[in-house]
């Protein structure tokens, strides 16, 4: 149903709104009726007492004793809209205002059946005016040996009605206010009251994007358990990964350890026998490729968690610069502080250090590194002043597996596995000739704003 | 120049260690973590080649804490992780550099012998003291231009010497950094040593300093 409001405050807000309306309504009604009942039986009981003065001038035999007949003010001013009449078989009196004029008949109301507690048992009914005014009646009828007598008593239903219109006005007003200060209420309190969810929602959004790792379990009673089964999940993803890695760690361990002692023995045994070290190069670049995919966090990870990149490229240059000791480049660096990624930290130090390792033993002098916004990408370019490749080997490097120098020493293999994962986040990798001459590699990566 | 090999893998250090022994280093091998870990705090090494995936106790672990006990010796990592968020995390525990599995011998023997040269302070590769010139990229000394035969031991403790050309290498500092943990040390094999060297080297160039130590200086060549 498109009636229901998709939110939760909404549809308690709505509820509620609903509820206070109907119960408003009710409530009106139900006082409307008392006070109807209340005026109108003052105007009842001026009616009976005529009826019961009139009552005792019927005699059993159906004769009135005339002297006992006293109009009672108001029904003795003529023009007034009080009346009575006294029905007998035999004759009709009326009363003064009347002025001799036949009382109009009225309609009797079935449904009441009232218990009166009067001497006189009396019926009331609905009737109109010559005048066109309503009028509200009370007949009793006494049985004579003559046969029944009837009395009627009839006043203006204004009598009743102009209290009971005035104490509408206060009272539909004051019912307004009341509805409103309780559907005001109840906004009030669900703002309170769900505050503690859109708390929730802002922590989850702050572990999406990498900010904090857990949604605070300061919960109110009722979202504890959630709060705790969502961080237990967001535990689960990270061991889960933690432990791929571990495994994938052990099996390198595994793999590599007889790999390096095979080489070891081959070295020893002269070393000179290429078709061996080119196997073990083999080996290992296979292992190296199917682990460092294995190892991927990738998209359906825990988070696509925003990774600043500047820090990262810190590490890595200052780790190359050990590595690659013997050599001293001048690395220029262009990275907004501020700048991020929707990536794993571990695959983007994977992808860039791959990129800088290849910068850093072919190039002469001088790497640049870049990074600029580019729609919802950050492109990341590396330049060196290197030999460079030319256009067939760029589309060579990219090819998982192949390296375009079987000694280990050549761009190739780690431009491979950079594209894969690169590729794995939605990104690209591009190869194309620096300015300075020597290789340009181009990683754009997510920006981690484009999926928040 | 004695190294300590930390590595689990018993035919792998064993290759690794006959390697660094026919380039005359002194290797001593701990095959777990606690070992190695123990070794490297209470030994002088001139170098540690430390594998990180180790029985009893993970290698990082025991770097950072030679680290925080304030061991200064280059340490090489040799591992099998050859992701760079490994290599990143090894440096920032105080790794001075990272090889991983498999490697080439002479790129381990290369790469140790500049961690040795750079841990000493010298930039150039090339180490002149006088006549004698030592050549830590290939480990080779030359006296007057003309290469200089030595032996295992002579080599370590000329080595040691020209690293340290021109300063007193303590008698102690000189038998731990010549001879192998297990070696059964005579107390007179280093005299004799030192003896041979300056037969060949010229007896100025080695200086007797009492009660202190030797001195490879060039003032009297």
């Amino acid at each position: 149903m498109t009636l229901i409001p998709r939110s939760l405050f909404g549809r308690l807000l709505a509820s509620a709104t609903l509820f206070i309306m109907i119960a408003l309504v009710v409530a009106g009604l139900s006082i409307g009726r008392v006070l109807e009942r209340f005026v109108l039986r003052g105007l009842d009981e001026r009616l009976d007492s005529q009826i019961v003065l009139l009552a005792r001038a019927v005699h059993p035999d159906g004769t009135i004793d005339r002297p006992l007949i006293i109009d009672m003010p108001p029904f003795d001013q003529p023009g007034r809209k009080w009346a009575w009449q006294v029905k007998t078989p035999a004759e009709t009196l009326r009363s003064a205002s009347l002025q001799g004029a036949a009382m109009p008949e009225p309609v009797l109301r079935r449904t009441e059946r009232r218990r009166s507690h009067a001497i006189i048992a009396s019926r009331p009914a609905d009737g109109i005016a010559k005048s066109g005014e309503a009028m509200h009646f009370r007949i009793a009828q006494i049985d004579t040996s003559a046969g029944p007598v009837t009395i009627m008593a009839a006043g203006p239903r204004e009598v009743a009605e102009r209290p009971l219109r005035q104490a509408a006005v206060p009272l539909l007003a004051s019912l307004g206010i009341l509805g409103v200060f309780l559907i005001g209420a109840i906004f009030l309190q669900l703002r309170f009251g769900l505050r503690p969810l859109q708390r929730i929602e802002q922590s989850l959004a702050a572990v999406r994007r990498g900010e904090a790792r857990h949604v605070p379990s300061g919960q109110p009673v009722e979202l504890k358990p959630l709060v705790d089964e969502v961080n237990a999940l967001i535990d689960q993803n990270e061991a889960g990964l933690e432990n791929a890695r571990r495994h994938v760690a052990n099996l390198a361990h595994g793999l590599k350890t007889p790999l390096a002692a095979l080489a070891v023995k081959l070295d020893e045994d002269g070393g000179r026998d290429s078709e061996m070290r080119a196997l073990i190069d083999r080996i290992d670049a296979s292992i190296r490729h199917h682990l460092g995919r294995a190892r991927a966090a990738a998209p359906g990870g825990p988070a696509r968690q925003a990774t600043l990149l500047a820090p990262h490229i810190a590490d890595l240059t200052t780790t190359l610069a050990r590595i690659h000791a013997g050599r001293t480049l001048s690395i220029a660096q262009d990275v907004d502080p501020a700048l991020a990624v929707a990536c794993d930290p571990q695959d983007l130090e994977e992808m860039l250090g791959n990129l800088l390792d290849n910068a850093w033993r072919w190039a002469k002098a001088a790497i640049r590194i870049t990074a600029i916004r580019s729609g919802s990408l950050v492109e990341i370019a590396i330049a060196d002043d290197g030999p460079g490749l030319s256009t067939e080997a760029m589309a060579e490097a990219v090819v998982a597996g192949r390296r375009l120098d079987e000694r280990g020493a050549g761009h190739g293999f780690g431009l491979s596995i950079t594209r894969e994962l690169a590729e794995l986040y939605g990104g690209t990798l591009l190869l194309g000739p620096s300015p300075s001459g020597g290789l340009l590699a181009t990683l754009a990566l997510p920006r981690p704003e484009a999926h928040a | 120049m004695r190294v300590l090999l930390v590595e689990d893998d018993a035919t792998l250090s064993d290759a690794i260690a006959r390697a660094l022994r026919a380039e005359h280093f002194a290797v001593d091998i701990a095959d777990n973590g606690e070992d190695g870990g123990h070794f490297g705090s209470t030994e002088l090494y001139d170098a540690v080649v430390l594998d990180l995936g180790l029985p009893k106790r993970d290698g990082v672990s025991v770097l950072r804490e030679w680290r925080a006990e304030g061991r200064t010796m280059p340490v090489l990592i040799l591992t099998a992780r050859d992701g760079w968020s490994e290599k990143v995390e090894g440096f920032k525990a105080g790794a001075d550099d990272y090889l991983t599995k498999p490697f080439r011998v002479e790129e381990l023997v290369m790469r140790l012998r500049a961690l040795v040269r750079r841990a000493t302070g010298h930039a150039a590769p090339r180490i002149a003291c006088g006549p004698v010139v030592f050549d830590t990229q290939t480990g080779a000394f030359e006296l007057h231009g003309l290469p200089l035969k030595l032996t295992a031991f002579e080599w370590r403790v000329l080595s040691c010497l020209a690293l340290r050309a021109g300063l007193v290498v303590e008698r102690r500092e000189l038998l731990e950094r010549v001879y192998e943990g297990d070696a059964d040390v005579d107390s007179n094999s280093l005299e004799v040593i030192i003896g041979r060297l300056r037969r060949k080297i010229g007896h100025a160039m080695i200086e007797t300093v009492r009660g202190r130590g030797y001195q490879l200086t060039a003032s009297a060549a």
